[in-house]
């Protein structure tokens, strides 16, 4: 049988290409058809060391890239050395080297990259050396592999196709035997191509987002990038600032003269953010906080994956206020959530937080075409015209949220204080005010419990076992269930509000007997959430937290080996 | 005459020159014929900050150290407002003079007001960045160690373009020209003004 996925990787030192030859290949594969989802490790330098790209693709929905690797090209020597253990025997690897004496159950070839190269003239083509070798192999369209690679080479394109035809025609001679078959998608379907901090931008744009402030820290800085990019495009108003305190105060003002407004950035730079949370949950600021994690604590491993601040997001900010907490599984939903933390901002006029990763953030894969896509946007509750002098900001109301006016509306003039402050915004020290100010702003987490987006359920309500997690660990879990042969055992619960919790979380996991909650972090902190929330005792939890993220066949090994 | 007061009677020391400031600022507004609801003023926290509370305008009471950066962002979202902060020596040059120096550099068509103090009164008397070196302070029992910022030379440094003064806050005519004139320039303007608080300036005297 024709197998319906496969998983390419190219390996090599920084600076040698690897992320561009990954994402050209992926563009082909998308220009075909296939659904893909790509992975990346990179180390936190600009040359040298040890990069990968890898991309699991298939004729049908991908949810995450495989451990197991079917193609590997090492651009240079021994670039698949510490990759062994994703070798099976079905493997072909791809590198300049004798390998007559190799013992491995992989398929090992030597390839004349440097002589190859030669001949073009630029050591700096290896990369799409292997963009040649890999569109034969996998018997692609060779028009479509050139088109792209002239798109993303621009000036150099004539050099690049140069090296692409005499790398094909080397393999079309050479390597017939070693062609891979993969079942084609029946039909092309227009798709889009993204990371997950781009998609988080185009959900900014789609969303009426009109202003964001960032400090760069990775794995955050994509969104900046992006959004920065296309300022002019879409009248974006996109500042870099000189600290995270200026970032996020300059969007909590913009957000105060009517923008939708955002910062993002990495868990230290969240850090430093903290009071501007604590800012805008007193003075009712509605904006948006993208915090992209990656493996803390302080600078700890900037460029790898995790879920360590799970909880640093939920109690971010000093003392009690209202806030929302979501969490996108996949690139597709950080487009979703992106646009509808917007308008929970302006809905509910206090903090929102969308937490992803490294994982979701810096990884591409096949989405829905963004540019297509049309939102429908929620302003919340804007006074335009007052009569009188007596405007009150803060007043009390059924679900806590207050009426706001924008600067330039006469009649609407009101202090946005970080005090306390009665209805008015002018500051009360009166404790039964106080008392009565503090309990309206907390109504609206009961608002938001009505119009925070629910989570995903997978499988069937009569599955033997429910998996809960929440965020990026979702591909991998949805990937281990597609290719498990007892899937039906299964149902997984993929939570994408994390504060505040629904109630009916507990309804959908007091109706399973056996419990595991899967997270990519050390010390369980959506366990510690929902323990906070209602009677839990997971039967199994699995762990991981050694900045890489969880694969699908190790999903599989861990379900299967505990019973 | 434009009312751009609020309700709340002042809740300064009797004698605080943050009096003469709130008038100069009224005056200064008045005179441009600023309408209140096309007015934003982001007031840091301290003595200077809580007068807040005595106007009505659209205001931000924003955390300390920070009502440089709200009112940037307030003003790069939208550019029709005028848009000032009011803060004092301890929030405009200590917890937030990168705030300081960052909009000087981006001449950003903000105006500041610093009410200099000499001290952190608020918090009832400690060292602050412009305290004269050796003076015994509540923080500094044993002497300041540190030299005074002169805010004038340092900007003038850093932005050539800007429009930054120091004034004696006791020079009320003085003060509400330069409040005018800062108001009036396109571009990022701060005043100073030089102030004695009543009720913690004596230990600078010692
Ligand atoms: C983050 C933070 N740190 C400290 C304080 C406490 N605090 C309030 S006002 C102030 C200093 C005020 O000094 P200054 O800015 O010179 O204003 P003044 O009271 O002298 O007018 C401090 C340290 C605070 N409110 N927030
Ligand atoms: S403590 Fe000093 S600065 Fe504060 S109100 Fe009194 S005199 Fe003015
Ligand atoms: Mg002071």
């Amino acid at each position: 049988m024709t197998p319906n996925f496969s998983t390419i990787k190219i390996a090599g030192p920084a600076g040698s290409g690897i992320k561009s030859a990954g994402q050209i290949f992926s563009k082909i594969l998308i220009d075909h058809g296939f659904n893909l989802v790509d992975y990346s490790e990179y180390p936190s330098l600009v040359r040298g060391g040890h990069n990968t790209y890898q991309i699991t693709f298939s004729n049908e929905k991908v949810f995450a890239t495989h451990f197991n690797v079917d193609l590997f090209f090492s651009v240079y020597p021994n670039h698949w050395q510490s990759h062994q253990s994703e070798f099976t025997k079905s493997t072909l690897v791809f590198s300049e080297e004798d390998f007559s004496n190799i013992k491995s159950k992989a398929t090992f070839i030597n390839l004349p990259l440097k002589e190859m190269a030669d001949q073009v003239g630029s050591p700096l083509v290896i990369n799409t050396l292997c963009l040649g070798v890999a569109t034969y192999l996998y018997d692609l369209d060779v028009q479509k592999a050139k088109d792209l690679i002239c798109e993303a080479y621009q000036k150099y394109c004539e050099i690049n196709l140069n090296a692409f035809n005499i790398a094909y025609s080397y393999a079309e001679k050479n390597f017939s035997k070693f062609q891979i078959k993969i079942k084609k998608p029946k039909k092309i379907v227009k798709m889009g191509f993204n990371e997950g901090n781009e998609a988080s931008g185009w959900g900014f744009i789609k969303g009426g987002g009109s202003f964001y402030a960032a400090y760069p820290m990775t794995p955050a800085t994509g969104i900046l990038h992006f959004l920065a990019n296309k300022q002019t495009e879409f009248k974006l108003t996109v500042v870099h600032p000189e600290d995270e305190i200026a970032a996020a105060n300059m969007a909590a003002g913009a957000a105060f003269t009517g923008a939708r407004s955002a910062t993002g950035t990495s868990g230290g730079g969240f850090a430093l953010m903290n009071e501007a949370v604590s800012f805008c949950g007193i003075a009712e600021i509605g904006m948006v906080y993208y915090l992209v994690s990656r493996p803390g604590p302080a600078t700890g491993l900037p460029t790898w994956t995790s879920q360590g601040d799970l909880l640093h997001a939920i109690y971010s900010g000093h003392g009690e206020f209202p806030k929302v907490v979501l969490a996108p599984g996949d690139v597709d939903e950080s487009f979703e959530l992106s646009h509808t933390a917007l308008d929970l901002a302006a809905q509910l006029q206090t903090p929102i937080l969308v937490v992803s990763d490294k994982l979701i953030g810096e990884s591409s894969s096949s989405t829905k075409y963004f540019p297509d896509i049309e939102v429908k946007i929620n302003k919340g509750k804007i006074v335009n015209e007052i009569k009188g002098d007596d405007f009150k900001r803060y007043a009390f109301t059924k679900d806590g949220i207050s009426p706001v006016s924008f600067p330039g509306t006469p009649g609407g003039e009101f202090l946005c204080n970080s005090y306390e402050h009665n209805e008015f915004g002018f500051s009360t020290e009166d404790a039964v005010l106080s008392e009565k100010m503090f309990q309206k702003r907390m109504l609206k987490t009961k608002t938001a419990l009505k119009i925070c987006p629910k989570a995903n359920f997978f499988g069937s309500k009569k599955a033997k076992k429910l998996i809960i997690g929440w965020g990026s660990p979702k591909g991998a879990i949805l990937e281990a269930l597609k290719l498990m042969d007892n899937k039906e055992d299964f149902a997984f619960l993929q939570l994408k509000t994390l504060w505040p919790i629904n109630p009916e979380i507990q309804t959908i996991i007091n109706a399973f007997k056996e419990t595991i909650v899967i997270e990519n972090n050390g010390t369980n902190q959506l366990v510690t959430v929902l323990k906070s929330q209602f009677d839990f005792n997971p039967t199994t939890i699995i762990n991981k937290n050694d900045g890489r993220p969880f694969f699908p066949e190790e999903i599989i090994d861990l379900l299967t080996a505990k019973k | 005459m434009i009312n751009y007061r609020s309700n709340i009677t002042p809740t300064f020391c009797p004698g605080c020159h943050n009096f003469l400031v709130y008038a100069a600022m009224q005056s200064a507004f008045n005179a441009l014929n600023l309408k209140t609801s096309d007015l934003v003023i982001n007031f840091d926290i301290g003595c200077v900050g809580n007068m807040a509370d005595f106007f009505k305008t659209y205001a931000v009471h924003t955390l300390h150290g920070r009502s440089i950066t709200t009112a940037m962002g307030e003003k790069l979202a939208n550019p029709n407002l005028t848009v000032c902060a009011i803060g004092g020596d301890g929030g405009i040059y200590g917890e937030g003079l990168n705030h300081l120096i960052a909009a000087a550099r981006a001449n950003i068509d903000i105006t500041v007001f610093v009410s200099n103090n000499f001290l952190y009164s608020l918090t009832t008397g400690q060292t602050s960045p412009t305290t004269p070196k050796g003076a015994r302070t509540k923080s500094t029992p044993l002497g300041n160690v540190s030299e005074p910022l002169n805010i004038v030379k340092v900007l003038k440094s850093v932005n050539s373009n800007i429009f930054v003064k120091s004034v004696d806050a006791k020079d009320i005519q003085e003060v509400t020209k330069n409040f005018k004139e800062a108001l009036e320039f396109k571009g990022f303007s701060i005043v100073e003004t030089r102030q004695e608080c009543v009720a913690f300036g004596k230990q600078l005297k010692a």
